[in-house]
């Protein structure tokens, strides 16, 4: 009995059950399963509300564990998270985004999961791409949550009042020019236009690259495109704004990166961009049905899209409790029962089997998103190279620069040469 | 009688005579110390220790993750040779502290002078235009602002009503800081409060001398308000030029933390802000915080300096 250190913070952890328990060699068992796990993620209301009724359903099936949970928006997230892991107290149960996710683990902030791997974390069915995605150095540091894909969303009924067949799976660059500029010519109120100004959109950028054979950044870290490249970007957006086709630059300007802030949502394009993943958010703001199929394709072109690990869980390289943390990744993304809870929003499940569970419980919106991710196929091309340090930056910068040309301040090729200067500068210096 | 008295006083007097300056000054202040106690751990331990450690950490290249690295001035050197952004951020900051400080004193002013002409209901209108500047730098207020001067926004519905298009005032480069101007304007309660207090200083009959002179209400307004006022204008403009170095939450709000479009919404604060947690160069943005303090000291040592060509002390 000397032998068995009692540990205080274990013993409050597991709370009066254990407290209760008549015979201490039965304490030491259930204490090693039992533990507090603190959870952080962001997103909005709908997903807080998703995860907390599957943490309940976890904590109800392991009494001995009491997760705190906590969730913010985006930016306020990684400032949270960095200035936790810097002060030592991470949450155990992180929420990971693929960017960040190389930036955590070369720095240790968060812990490698093979050891982990058919015992509390049974994924192998989520095939070797997928689990590759999830890893840095051959090492897997994540459970990946769902995949997704850059999206075309639209509201089909406003296409089909304006006499233009609306853009579908296949339709090209130039097709997408002719439909938006033919809704123009049909349409009739001066305030709406045919789409959003996706020349300010990391996302629709990077397939458009794609399909040219480029990237956003090389297998080196470097950039991936030329000045040249990001001239002609910003030029087709210049066109279509010229034509009326796409909301001028002070409508698109307020759009700042969340669903609520699109010129689809108020009412300003019938058309819009965004990751599969959030469009259910858009057709819960929009009262008219909504359309998603994939981003345009070159004629001759290389397969612009990629399956995208949306988000993934991690464990934090101090977590007390890795084993628990496990376990509950497991139960969220590879077990029905979480894995219904938390549905499609952060993300299509990479397992076959939790997909097919979940099916029959989607509504029409959901339904939408799984058959975009199958129709997909044909445009789906190879997991784009890791982001270097800086990536962030250069996203805010292509915004910004984005909105000059938008604004007329400069031509689109000197945009493209200023965006080109201004990413190396800023990869020099990460 | 003083603390100080109430409890120390009649021992003191009994007790030996100990060496050391530092006992005698415990021994005869240890009650103050102790009732200053709260605040001087505070300042030592929450501001002071965190400023010093930001001070080192502002030579260093700092990503939270990793330990700091020491670099020597490198993060100030970047700042004035390689950082367009900081050039941005500082040109920002400029034009709003030089648009908004002294709007808002001006209208602070005429709002003060207004109601000190003996209106009644003087306590009520009081805090009805105090208001804005209990609410002001809240989250809240600057969501508003963005709701009304959207394209779509209030302002637009007021112009459309005279036949005016007006453009989406926050999201138009040319537009938007000038709408934080306004912003910071419509919270002119705590100068005006302010101004209020030194205008009933200024004792009536002067200015009734003034009259029977002939004097104009324009230069009863120059000669007499404006001189005896100038001490509080002075402690206005100091505190008010500070307080808008540092906005923040505004522009923050308004620009959702990107300080657009096109940069023009960058705050200095906003560009700190971005580097540390947007970034994580926490050294980088340590060195702008350590820049902003002497560029506000620089503001404020030159405003005292002035002092003495138009500041006037009746004693």
């Amino acid at each position: 009995m000397t032998s068995t250190r009692i540990d205080r913070r274990r013993l409050l952890g597991t709370g009066l059950a254990v407290a209760g328990l008549p015979l201490l060699g039965a304490r030491r068992a259930l204490a090693q399963e039992g533990g507090n796990i603190r959870m952080m993620w962001w997103g909005g209301d709908e997903r807080a509300r998703r995860t907390n009724s599957a943490i309940d359903r976890f904590t109800a099936a392991h009494p001995e564990v009491s997760v705190e949970a906590e969730s913010m928006g985006w930016d306020d997230y990684w400032a949270r998270l960095a200035t936790q892991v810097a002060g030592g107290n991470a949450p155990d149960f992180i929420q990971m985004d693929y960017r960040y996710m190389f930036e955590y683990a070369r720095r240790g902030a968060i812990r490698p999961l093979d050891e982990f791997l058919g015992e509390e974390l049974k994924i192998s069915d989520f095939g070797d791409v997928n689990l590759d995605s999830c890893s840095v150095d051959g090492k897997l540091y994540g459970g990946n949550v769902g995949v997704n894909s850059f999206s075309v969303i639209f509201d089909s009924a406003a296409w089909q009042e304006a006499g233009v067949e609306a853009p579908s799976f296949g339709t090209t660059w130039d097709g997408f020019a002719e439909k938006c500029a033919a809704f123009t010519e049909g349409n009739v109120s001066s305030r709406v236009h045919a789409t959003a100004d996706g020349s300010v959109q990391e996302g629709l950028f990077e397939v458009w690259l794609r399909t040219r054979g480029k990237a956003l950044y090389a297998p080196d870290g470097t950039l991936g495109y030329d000045a040249e490249d990001a001239g002609a970007w910003f030029a087709y957006w210049a066109e279509m704004r010229k034509a009326g086709s796409c909301v001028p630059a002070d409508v698109q300007a307020l759009y700042k990166n969340s669903p609520e802030t699109a010129p689809l949502v108020s009412g300003r394009s019938v058309t819009d961009f965004a990751y599969s993943n959030q469009f259910a958010s858009y057709q819960l703001l929009v009262p008219k049905e909504l359309s998603v199929v994939g981003a345009p394709v070159l004629d001759g072109g290389e397969p612009g899209q990629y399956l995208k690990p949306s988000q993934m869980f991690s464990i934090s390289s101090t977590s007390d409790e890795p084993e628990i943390a496990a376990r509950m990744i497991n139960f969220l993304i590879r077990e029905p029962e979480g894995a219904k809870l938390l549905g499609l929003d952060r993300g299509v499940p990479a397992s076959p089997e939790i997909r097919e569970a979940i099916i029959p419980d989607l509504d029409e919106t959901g339904r939408k998103v799984v058959e975009l991710i199958s129709n997909l196929s044909p445009q789906i091309g190879a997991l784009p190279p890791a982001p270097p340090q800086g990536a962030g930056e250069i996203n805010a910068v292509q915004i910004r620069i984005a909105q000059e040309v938008a604004f007329e301040a400069v031509s689109p090729e000197d945009g493209g040469a200023r965006l080109v200067d201004e990413a190396a500068a800023i990869l020099e210096r990460a | 009688m003083s603390a100080y008295d109430a409890i120390e006083g009649g021992k003191s007097a009994a007790r030996p005579e100990t060496s050391g300056w530092l006992a005698r000054a415990i021994h005869r202040n240890g009650a103050g110390y102790l009732f200053l106690a709260p605040w001087l751990i505070g300042f030592f331990c929450l501001t002071l220790g965190p400023a010093l450690v930001s001070l080192y950490l502002s030579f260093t290249d700092f990503d939270l993750l990793t330990s700091p690295e020491f670099v020597g001035a490198q993060n100030y050197v970047r700042m004035v040779t390689a950082d367009a952004k900081f050039a941005a951020a500082i040109r920002v900051t400029l034009v709003y502290v030089a648009l908004s400080v002294p709007l808002k004193l001006a209208f602070a002013l005429a709002i003060a002078m207004v109601l000190n002409r003996g209106m009644r209901a003087l306590p009520a209108y009081r805090a009805i235009f105090y208001l804005p500047s209990l609410l002001g730098t809240s989250v809240a207020i600057a969501v508003l602002w963005r709701q009304l001067f959207a394209a779509d926004g209030f302002v637009n519905s007021l112009l459309a009503t005279v036949g005016i298009e007006g453009p989406s005032w926050i999201s138009n480069p040319n537009y938007s800081l000038y709408t934080l101007v306004v912003l910071s304007v419509w919270q002119f309660g705590s100068p005006m409060i302010i101004f209020l207090a030194g205008l009933r200083q200024i004792p009536a009959d002067m200015y009734e001398a003034a009259s029977l002179d002939g004097a104009s209400s324009r230069r009863q307004f120059l000669r007499i308000t404006l001189p005896l006022l100038s001490p509080v204008i002075f402690f206005n403009v100091v505190i008010q030029t500070i307080e808008a170095f540092k906005a923040f939450t505004p522009a923050f709000i308004i620009s959702g933390g990107s300080g657009g479009p096109i940069n023009s919404t960058l705050f200095y604060t906003l560009y700190l802000y971005q580097e540390a947690f947007s970034y994580f160069r926490m050294g980088y943005a340590s060195a702008l915080a350590w820049v902003l303090v002497i560029i506000i000291a620089i503001f404020t040592a030159f405003s005292f300096l002035t002092t003495k060509y138009w500041v006037h002390y009746d004693d």
